[in-house]
């Protein structure tokens, strides 16, 4: 399980995450969500051990956030990080010498799905093929818990199909998948929980068989309550 | 961490090829001087030469910092803190990388001067006709240094190890930069600021080296390892604790 505890991250006199406590549990999709600048990116960021907390801490098994947990945990950052002189098939080779979870096999099969070559130069990538790129690498690991920061940022119609159906695959009973985004309807179909954080806070986890059974609401429609003019939720 | 190394050398290989073939331009200068007698090509060859050595040596130092500067600030850090590395390998990789890298740099220039020399002697025939005629092409050799060739390599080999720590230097003052005076006004100016002092007082340490010879140059040597040492293992510690990237 993944958990974090009290967690707060400051930049300078601006706190982005502010005393978050949650847990993500196997087994489970859950859309984290809020607009930009509430604090998901950080708060993912701190889950990988980008960011480092000013206080609190992320957990996974028990464990602080190291350099084991990286081994079980895969993250897709929403901006492009590859290094500009490599090529798909490097970017492959890469994740495959410092990984042992990743799979040569499922990321030739999700290149060639994505509709990418492994002779692409990482600079000569459009975003939406970045993103395609970036998608691929991080699905073909066979990891635990899986976070993805807007992973359908610039992608079309048909390429979404396609990642959705990737994400999809990774669902399994041990493992916990964590996607943010702004597309709330597209995600609906496919989560299990929503989280909602407003201005650095969460505002609440739900679980969207129970919002939609016990409260008659879908998650799109909690957003607009949450987060549109005059939201019910303050901070 | 081989992994990491590997990664590391692929960052800086165009600029070491570049290198490389910059000095074999001004190497074929040199040997087309020598046995064409062609004195212009030998003046190019030898004045090219002692610059790709040192201005690429310097530069395999400079280029290290500046790729770990990126690896801080840029996105292309997650390729590094994503991995499950810790601070201590992945600088550790960066500085034995640097390290191997101006040490074999170094060996490469020193061989092939000492090849170019015997061939140039071998050609001319004999030291006396060598140095009078780098003197006609205007390049001076001093001829009065006393130094026994194992002194010779000892002060140069001495001479990469304060460079790496210079590099090394280098490292712990980007980190800190990237850490604790992250965000801060003046961050860059005031970690460069800290750099020069650092190497000041490293400089002022290894002056007091109490020898002479060849166990002056092992004990500057060895100082300048332990200063490496000493700013690598604060540097980790440091990133373990403070680096968000």
């Amino acid at each position: 399980m993944l958990e974090c505890m009290e967690i707060t991250k400051t930049y300078g006199k601006k706190t982005a995450v502010d005393q978050i406590s949650l847990q993500f549990r196997p087994g489970k999709i859950y859309a984290m969500l809020g607009p930009n600048g509430s604090g998901k990116t950080t708060l993912m960021k701190m889950a990988v051990g980008l960011v480092k907390p000013n206080s609190g801490a992320f957990y996974y098994e028990g464990n602080p956030i190291n350099r084991e947990s990286r081994k079980k945990i895969a993250y897709m950052s929403t901006e492009p990080y590859f290094y500009t002189w490599m090529t798909v098939k490097d970017v492959g080779q890469y994740y495959a010498d410092f990984f042992e979870d990743f799979s040569p096999e499922k990321y030739a099969s999700l290149i060639q799905r994505m509709e990418l070559s492994m002779d692409l130069r990482v600079k000569s990538l459009s975003s939406g093929m970045m993103a395609k790129l970036k998608i691929a690498v991080t699905m073909a690991r066979q990891a635990k818990v899986y976070l993805l920061d807007e992973p359908l940022n610039g992608i079309d119609l048909l390429a979404r199909d396609v990642i959705m159906r990737s994400v999809v695959e990774a669902a399994a009973p041990d493992v916990t998948l964590i996607i943010s985004s702004h597309l709330v309807d597209e995600l609906e179909q496919l989560v299990d929980a929503a989280v909602f954080i407003k201005n650095s806070h969460l505002i609440e986890v739900c679980e969207v068989e129970e919002l939609r059974i016990s409260r008659g609401q879908s998650v799109a429609d909690r957003y607009r309550e949450i987060y549109g003019h005059g939201g019910t939720e303050r901070c | 961490m081989l992994k990491l190394i590997k990664y590391e050398f692929r960052k800086t290989f165009h600029s070491k090829l570049i290198i490389l073939a910059f000095t074999a331009l001004m190497e074929l200068s040199f040997l087309a001087g020598v046995f064409l007698d062609w004195d212009k090509g030998l003046k190019i060859g030898i004045t090219g030469l002692l610059l790709c050595a040192t201005i690429g040596i310097s530069y395999i130092g400079i280029e290290s910092l500046m790729v770990f500067h990126r690896d801080l600030n840029t996105k292309q850090s997650y390729m590094l803190f994503l991995t499950p590395q810790n601070s201590y390998q992945i600088l550790g990789a960066k500085v034995l990388e640097n390290g191997i890298s101006i040490l074999l740099a170094g060996a490469f220039f020193a061989a092939l001067a000492a090849i170019d020399w015997t061939i140039a002697l071998l050609r001319i025939g004999g030291l006396q006709e060598l140095l009078n005629l780098l003197k006609q092409l205007s390049i001076t050799w001093r001829t009065e240094i006393s130094l026994s060739p194992s002194t010779l390599l000892m002060a140069f080999f001495s001479a990469l190890a304060s460079w790496l720590m210079t590099v090394v230097t280098g490292y712990f003052a980007i980190v800190l930069s990237a850490t604790i005076l992250a965000g801060k006004k003046f961050s860059g100016l005031v970690s460069f600021v800290f750099f020069l002092l650092l190497l000041w007082a490293s400089g002022m340490l290894l002056d007091r080296i109490p020898a002479q010879g060849d166990l002056y140059f092992w004990l500057l040597i060895l100082g300048s390892l332990v200063i490496d040492a000493v700013m690598y293992v604060i540097s980790c510690w440091i990133m373990e604790r403070k680096l968000s990237v």
